[in-house]
């Protein structure tokens, strides 16, 4: 069905557009910066530092293990991986999902994460849907249905229209999703603006928690422990060594250098 | 007038650059920090910024060492004035009663930074200095033992426990901290001679094989360790002279001998043809 086209006054553009695009940045800047006041300091348990220490060691082992002798390797795989005590075996680690019931903090972080994240796009986008209300703001390049129309058409009654052409909230909106590659370019990596990966985070982050994961990493660790075996390094280290002879080209400089006595 | 100033700009960038190196670097030049920082720290005190906190916490550790209590006092009031409540100037503070030897109110101090702060390893390893200091040495080695029981990864600590085990003659668990810091460090030299060496100081063929193959892994990672060398031709001949060896290891050993030997001469001569340049000049 051919459709005349629709010219919008070029205010709009000027007057809608464009400052829409400007609040919706700003705003992220500024959530950004209000996250970084309000982070609360992250405090590791003993528990929490002893254990990832464990961790390190333990992958040490297995990547380093062939440059200390066999028997020494063993003991050590022994004492991680043994049936009866070894340490990534038995070890459990109190599993305490981090629900607002039991952990107070957890409490205050959810509200600080509501306040800075949720509130501020309620407020905004309806005080932009307030303010910029009655008419089209811009028309997406691809054709809709004419359910999205309630939806992205607020406060605009006309059946006829092509439900291509949005209001102003639903150009918001697009903003908030469109602008996360701009706060990357500008705050960094890990930006407090960046409202689609905070609210992926809120919904995966039920799911995982510090202790579980303390838990299935020594697992993991054990596993990769088991398949672990000592090819010593050392073991034609003199037919290597004596292969040439030694380089000892500066050795007896004006200055002693450490490490020869 | 001006030549003078430029001159003064420059041994100033001269000195603090000096002792960042040094900070960097961590040399324990005491004598010669304490030259160089006290004269910046009262001549130059304005021109360092921010960086005069780092050169006070530094200078003072190199007071303590030349035992100038008079400059430590000063920097650690200075710091105490900045930094007020800081666990690090605790530490420090604790380190200057630790200098004085009071070493019950040393403990004390570290005791009141470990009830803030239970992680904070260096009050941790402060107490354990003061055990060492006091000649404690079982003690010092238990403690140190739980503390590497919750800090694995704390190479420091493994290397200080290994000189602790040599001392009391416990090589076989000097050996095993050894074994630690040679997989955390496996391009450090020293630290697979020095295995080595406890290996030889435990005697037996199968120490005496395995500290022959470190020094020769010592001398591979850096070809003019001396003592791995010296080390390499001692295990060798050992070896070989030992009467429960077979003919193939005792032929193996000799060879080994010999061409340790013949390095060793080699070494020697570059020194010899060094000895004669030199005087020559």
């Amino acid at each position: 069905m051919a459709e005349p086209e629709l010219l919008l006054d070029s205010n709009i553009r000027l007057w809608v557009v464009l400052p829409i695009v400007f609040i919706t940045f700003l705003v992220g800047v500024i959530r950004h910066y209000v996250s970084i006041l309000l982070q609360s300091d992250k405090k590791l348990t003993l528990e929490q530092v002893s254990d990832s220490q464990v961790l390190i060691r333990s992958r040490i082992l297995r990547e380093n293990g062939k440059y200390i002798p066999k028997q020494s390797f063993l003991m050590r795989k022994f004492y991680f991986n043994n049936q009866e005590d070894g340490f990534l075996k038995n070890t459990k680690r109190k599993v305490v999902p981090p629900s607002p019931m039991t952990d107070p903090s957890m409490l205050t972080d959810m509200m600080k994460g509501n306040v800075t994240n949720v509130l501020p796009m309620i407020l905004i986008g309806g005080w932009i849907n307030w303010t910029f209300s009655g008419f089209v703001t811009t028309k997406v390049p691809f054709p809709l249905t004419l359910r999205f129309k309630p939806m992205l058409q607020q406060g605009i009654e006309l059946l006829s229209l092509d439900a291509s052409w949005v209001s102003s909230a639903s150009w918001y909106f697009l903003n908030v999703f469109g602008l996360r590659s701009m706060y990357s370019l500008i705050l960094g990596q890990d930006n407090g603006a960046d409202q689609s990966r905070i609210m992926q985070e809120q919904m995966s982050g039920a799911a995982m928690a510090m202790p579980a994961d303390t838990n299935k990493a020594f697992k993991a660790e054990w596993e990769a422990l088991e398949l672990t075996d000592h090819q010593w390094a050392l073991e034609n280290i003199e037919e290597e060594l004596m292969s040439r002879e030694l380089d000892l080209d500066g050795m007896f400089s004006q200055e002693l250098p450490t490490g020869i006595f | 007038g001006f030549d003078n100033w430029n001159v003064l700009i420059i041994v100033f960038t001269e000195m603090r650059d000096k002792l960042r190196k040094w900070r960097e670097d961590n040399h324990r030049n005491s004598e010669q920090i304490v030259d160089v920082g006290e004269e910046l720290i009262n001549e130059h005190a304005s021109k360092l910024g921010d960086d005069i906190w780092i050169i006070y916490e530094q200078v003072m550790i190199a007071a303590l060492d030349c035992s100038r209590d008079d400059l430590a006092w000063t920097c650690l009031q200075e710091l105490k004035r900045q930094f007020p409540g800081s666990q690090r100037v605790k530490r420090l503070a604790g380190m200057r009663l630790e200098a004085l030897e009071k070493y019950e109110d040393a403990s004390k101090q570290y005791d009141s930074i470990l009830q803030d702060d239970p992680t904070n390893t260096a009050a941790r390893k402060r107490k354990i200095s003061i055990l060492k200091a006091q000649g404690k040495s079982a003690e010092a080695i238990r403690e140190l033992n739980e503390y590497l029981e919750q800090f694995v990864g704390d190479q420091e600590a493994w290397h200080e426990l290994s000189e602790l085990y040599i001392n009391e003659h416990d090589y076989g668990k000097a050996a095993f901290c050894l074994e630690e810091l040679m997989m955390t460090n496996p391009h450090n030299h020293l630290y697979c001679e020095q295995y080595a060496e406890v290996k030889y100081t435990q005697g037996g063929l199968e120490n005496l094989e395995l500290s022959r193959k470190y020094f020769a892994q010592a001398l591979k990672l850096n070809n003019r360790n001396m003592r791995a060398l010296f080390g390499l031709y001692m295990s060798a001949s050992h070896i070989a002279a030992c009467p429960k060896v077979n003919a193939t290891v005792k032929k193996a050993n000799v060879r080994y001998a010999a061409w340790a030997t013949n390095q060793i001469n080699r070494a020697y001569q570059v020194s010899h043809a060094m000895c004669c340049v030199l005087l020559k000049q």
